[in-house]
């Protein structure tokens, strides 16, 4: 009796903890699908919930080289189980010279499959860029600077963070003044936090633009520049992503020790996946080779 | 009576309370406003010999913006949503008209040694003290080999573009949003924010 009283003492808290981690398990992975057929090796971490806002996230792309070139047909594989219906580019769209030849090499060549799919990709400028890219039909910015999209719930605001004026500060501070959009996402090249050792956190850009992100309830923010992905451990409120990893990378790049980091991958390129339904965007980082790198779900807290 | 009198007081009172609270109350949202822009805050010129170095800078970029935009209406039109073969053509022939237009440039037409002075003094502020030191690092961990500084000549679309910091754009003269302000090393450039053509650099702008 004695025995079996002690037994239960241990297997009690066992069978109440089993409980819970898969619950904290899929929290922060997502349902993980698999399909078969041509697209059985593609992972899907993300719940494919009906009616919900899918998108692809790519940064720092334009080298033309051939894994950009194999990161891309990756990611058109992933629209055959994730049909996403944009993709936002974290600017770099074009390293070096941009002739018409290295628009073809650098962007519309590896993502050929994707443009014929009709998808419509979104760019910011990165330090690479020429400003007459805003004038690119398949970058979508309409010959502007930093604009404004609306998906859905689901509003997206592209800065430029290469030149911060004041004109741009005061667009974006009335922009999202009068924003009633359940989600609010910016999205620009310079990350306002990094731990990569190249470049980091840009501390004079966040100087700017935290304080307005923070006041107008802005949820997330994506960037690329940093040749690595990292997801930053959420600050003021606000989840931060670095994506600069679609056609170079700077691997061990990532400051293992930083406090910044939730997760971190510097070893291969990598694209991102997002899911938006109500008060909940999953996302899910893929590498070149296929591997999951990160995923999970950011509730919507700031309203 | 004095009861009415009492309650006129009592009401006074309380609408002086009020009051202080309500300018109290504005007077700390005006300052949680102003420290929250006290990075973006332009710097105040007090003196005279500056004001006028503005001035001549501003009617300088001003005189170029005109040529500039009767030049660009020779150049082929730019759609918004444009052909890679488009924006070639627009920027070859924007950039080889304003060489033409501008055939007798020379570096200091718009850089007068006047605003220049003006713009080193208001740099090295800018790039004084520890919490200045990323700063630095933004400015001069640009690679730029390949960039040659010549006026009327482009900027080299191999080279990266140095990333100018909100706070620094905030203290220099305002420019247009035809031009950019640049820093190649310790340079300052003026370039065209279309053509990629060096309107004008000063040297050692930077401390």
């Amino acid at each position: 009796m004695k025995r079996l009283f002690k037994l239960n003492f241990l297997i009690v808290p066992l069978l109440i903890a089993s409980l819970f981690i898969p619950v904290a398990s899929q929290r922060l992975n997502g349902n993980s699908t698999s399909k078969s057929s041509a697209t059985s090796s593609l992972k899907l971490s993300l719940p494919l919930k009906d009616g919900s806002l899918r998108f692809a996230v790519i940064g720092d792309t334009g080298s033309g080289s051939s894994k950009q070139s194999q990161l891309g047909e990756l990611m058109f594989q992933y629209r055959s189980i994730f049909p996403y219906e944009f993709v936002l580019m974290m600017g770099d769209n074009l390293y070096g010279s941009e002739t018409p030849k290295d628009f073809e090499k650098k962007f519309s060549d590896p993502y050929k499959k994707i443009l014929d799919s009709k998808v419509k990709f979104y760019a910011t400028l990165g330090n690479h860029d020429l400003a007459l890219q805003v004038n690119y039909a398949n970058f979508n910015m309409n010959g502007k600077e930093y604009y404004r999209i609306k998906k859905g719930s689901v509003a997206f605001y592209s800065l430029n963070s290469n030149y911060m004026d004041q004109k741009q500060v005061k667009w974006l501070e009335d922009e999202l003044a009068k924003d009633t959009s359940d989600w609010k996402v910016c999205f620009f090249h310079h990350p306002p936090y990094s731990s990569a050792k190249k470049h980091g956190s840009d501390d004079q850009l966040r100087e700017v633009v935290e304080p307005i992100f923070i006041k107008y309830g802005v949820n997330v923010v994506l960037t690329g520049h940093d040749h690595v992905y990292e997801r930053i451990k959420p600050q003021k409120g606000i989840y931060y992503f670095v994506s600069g990893a679609g056609g170079k990378l700077r691997t061990g790049d990532i400051e293992s020790s930083s406090p910044l980091t939730e997760k971190s991958y510097d070893r291969d390129l990598h694209f991102m996946l997002f899911e938006v339904a109500g008060d909940q965007m999953y996302f899910q980082a893929i590498s070149r080779t296929g591997e999951t790198i990160d995923s999970g779900v950011i509730a919507r807290t700031r309203k | 009576m004095k009861h009415k009198i009492g309650n006129g007081k009592k009401s006074a009172c309380v609408l002086i309370v009020g009051s202080l609270v309500v300018i109290a109350f504005a007077v700390n949202s005006t300052n949680a406003q102003k420290t929250q822009n006290a990075a973006l805050a332009p710097p105040v010129i007090t003196s005279a010999a500056d004001k006028a170095a503005i001035q001549t800078f501003e009617s300088q970029v001003k005189a170029y913006v005109q040529l500039r935009n009767k030049v660009r209406e020779d150049a082929p039109k730019l759609p918004k949503k444009g052909t890679p073969e488009q924006i070639q053509a627009y920027r070859t022939a924007l950039e080889e008209s304003l060489r033409k237009a501008r055939g007798g440039a020379k570096r200091g037409d718009i850089f007068t040694p006047e605003i220049s002075d003006y713009i080193r003094r208001t740099l090295k502020n800018e790039f004084q003290g520890k919490d200045r030191k990323e700063l630095r690092e933004i400015v001069f961990e640009t690679e730029l080999q390949g960039v040659v500084l010549r006026v009327n000549y482009p900027y080299a679309q191999s080279a990266e573009l140095s990333e100018m910091p909100a706070t620094l754009l905030a203290k220099l003269p305002q420019s247009t949003k035809e031009l950019r302000y640049r820093f190649v090393g310790r340079y300052m450039l003026l370039v065209d924010r279309e053509s990629n053509v060096i309107v004008d650099f000063m040297p050692e702008a930077l401390p």
